[in-house]
């Protein structure tokens, strides 16, 4: 039997996740990516796994998704994440308050929470504001942003997928009401083809949109530029967070040798980058005292910024009031496009979990009955894909 | 500030050559945004590697002004020269312009190898908590959950590929990187080290290094992969006498 083709666009963090479940269950994939793999926000993110506790009050569907898709990854790619837990820490009387609710939404979405008391936090931590008045423990920890993708590429080619870098999509053919194929620009033979497909995956993330239109489409899409900023050395061995309603700079992760402090929040129209305000910087490393004193007398390592590219329609200014949940959106049922999806918003650590929500749309469309498995298969290691 | 970049160009079939661009910047801008800009607003046939922008993933070592560099971490101001040149990486397939295939550097790494290790911190911490515990005699007894768990952090090498490109040693070696990590492992899991060292002994092993010890000059993580090859080279003369 001819195999279902799939053309995935966007090769960040979903498009590798999205490669890695279609060859699973037996379609024919091509992705395409403008340019280097994870070049977009994925590579770019600080690197946290969340174990959802930071949007357990208010956002709970995503909380106890990214629990769920925390226990799943340290299962199938132990080697892409430095798994060492995190603490949020109580600094002030409106931070206790934040407390009880924390605790209760932590236990309502599955997340594992112990109080920790401050010298006990010390003990563990001992750069962390000696004034905080307790911790409470949670199940963080840090992703390579760059090679856990990379697991689940390396997976997805051994398997079958045809993973193109350097290949830009710029044109979207309908024939007859469906997505017929893609325009692709290679830009390193400087050529144009159209490659044919069966179903479209737009997973371009913060370009989600500026794909969309080329099928004559809009989405509800918000970028979202945060900076961050890293400094050296190893301040802490956990994911260390302000205990109250996320905000801005208020999480620190740790990674190799370096400590990353983000993020600067704000909504934007379009995902082009914008010049980092030197104001950015003071901020996040004054931010990042509160929690650790020692952060900004380390030597100033990196600032960079990347776009979040969240899920909203509206005309929202405050980013942290949009969820950072996830939409699969069928654009025959909402546009009367057949055979085009798009994948928008959502967070590094759900990856998995919004692949398996799209190919589990495209299965529904085409009547194949092949459940996800990618709970359960372990990746190959991040250097398989170059092996 | 007005800087001026000679970057490398190539395609397959194609002569390679250098082309000159004049790009505003401003002064915190780092070679990789100074690409970002000639690729977005010059030439949007250019090609680079890039990923995380603060030096982790290691996709965007390139040559510039003949020292191998992550672009991301390299400012334009902290460059003496007054043109910034811009080569790809030595010993590798040419995907394009600047862009490699960094193949050459994974084929002799084993894939069991892992790409974990004990946090050096963690002892760091131990000690702290040491005193700080001895400073309060009531301090209770910390729960085992938090501080029995070994603490693990990634590799410090980034497989960015800088050591090399830099080696003067051509072919028929396994390089600084792959000897870098095999002698991590076998620091890591004592049981294989003889099969490690064996592996580092045969022909394409530390035999073949020169000790020009560039690796270690280029690396931007500071493995220090010329300390690894000379431990290497040590355990391997106390395995023979």
């Amino acid at each position: 039997m001819k195999k279902i083709r799939v053309a995935v666009i966007g090769g960040g963090g979903t498009g590798a996740a999205l490669a890695h479940d279609l060859v699973l269950r037996g379609f024919q994939c091509t992705l395409l990516e403008r340019g280097e793999l994870t070049s977009g926000t994925t590579g770019r993110h600080h690197g946290q796994l969340h174990c959802g506790a930071r949007y357990a009050v208010g956002d709970a569907r995503i909380a106890t998704e990214c629990m769920a898709e925390n226990i799943t990854l340290r299962k199938i790619a132990p080697e892409a994440i430095e798994f060492n837990g995190g603490l949020f820490l109580a600094l002030s009387a409106e931070d206790e308050e934040y407390c009880a609710p924390f605790l209760s939404a932590c236990e309502a979405a599955g997340i594992p929470a112990e109080l920790l008391t401050s010298r006990r936090a010390l003990m563990i931590e001992p750069e962390l504001n000696p004034s905080l008045r307790f911790a409470v423990w949670i199940p963080d920890g840090t992703m390579d942003a760059w090679r856990l993708p990379l697991h689940f590429f390396a997976t997805a080619r051994h398997n079958g997928a045809d993973i193109r870098s350097f290949s830009e999509v710029v044109g979207i053919s309908i024939e007859s009401g469906r997505a017929s194929g893609v325009v692709v620009r290679d830009i390193r033979e400087n050529q144009h083809y159209t490659l044919s497909a069966d179903y479209i995956v737009n997973a371009a993330g913060v370009w989600a949109k500026e794909v969309s239109t080329l099928a004559g489409v809009d989405l509800p899409l918000r970028p979202s530029p945060g900076t961050m900023a890293a400094v050296q050395g190893r301040l802490s061995e956990r994911v260390i967070s302000r205990l109250r309603p996320p905000g801005d700079g208020d999480t620190v992760v740790p990674q190799r040798t370096l400590s990353i402090i983000g993020t600067t929040g704000g909504v934007s129209k379009t995902p082009e980058e914008r010049e980092i305000p030197e104001s950015d910087v003071d901020f996040l490393l004054s931010e990042a005292d509160a929690l650790i004193p020692a952060f900004s007398g380390a030597r100033l390592h990196a600032v960079w910024s990347a776009s979040r590219p969240l899920a909203a329609g509206g005309n929202e200014e405050n980013d942290r009031l949009i969820s950072r949940d996830f939409l699969c959106i069928d654009h025959e049922k909402d546009n009367g496009i057949g055979g085009f999806v798009s994948i928008v918003g959502g967070k590094a650590t759900v990856l998995r979990a919004m692949a398996e929500r799209v190919v589990d749309l495209i299965c529904e469309k085409s009547g194949t009955h092949i459940p996800c498995s990618t709970k359960e298969v372990k990746l190959l290691s991040h250097r398989s894909f170059y092996a | 500030m007005k800087a001026s970049f000679e970057i490398f160009r190539y395609r397959p079939g194609e002569k390679k050559r250098f082309d000159t661009f004049q790009i505003e910047l401003s002064s915190h801008a780092t070679v990789l945004d100074a690409l970002k800009l000639i690729q977005e607003t010059v030439d949007p046939s250019l090609i680079y590697r890039h990923s995380c922008h603060h030096g982790s993933c290691g996709t965007c070592s390139c040559i510039i002004n003949g020292v191998e560099r992550l672009a991301c971490l390299t400012k334009v101001t902290e460059l003496s020269e007054a043109v910034v040149r811009v080569e790809p990486l030595r010993r590798m397939p040419r995907i394009g312009d600047i862009a490699v295939d960094p193949s050459p550097l994974f084929l002799e790494i084993d894939p069991r190898w892992s790409y974990l290790r004990q946090s050096e911190t963690s002892r760091l911490s131990a000690v702290k908590a040491v005193s700080v515990q001895s400073h309060d005699p009531n301090a209770d007894h910390v729960t085992a959950r938090h501080i029995s768990l070994e603490r693990v952090r990634f590799e410090s090498c980034i497989e960015c590929g800088s050591c090399v490109s830099a080696c003067p040693v051509g072919e028929d070696f396994m390089g600084p990187a792959v000897l870098a990590l095999l002698n991590r492992e076998r620091i890591k899991r004592p049981e294989q080290a003889p099969i490690l060292l064996k592996r580092a002994g045969g022909n394409t092993g530390v035999s073949r290094c020169e000790r020009a010890l560039n690796c270690s000059r280029v690396c931007p993580t500071g493995v220090n992969p010329a300390r690894h090859i000379m431990d290497l080279r040590r355990a391997l003369g106390r395995n023979t006498t």
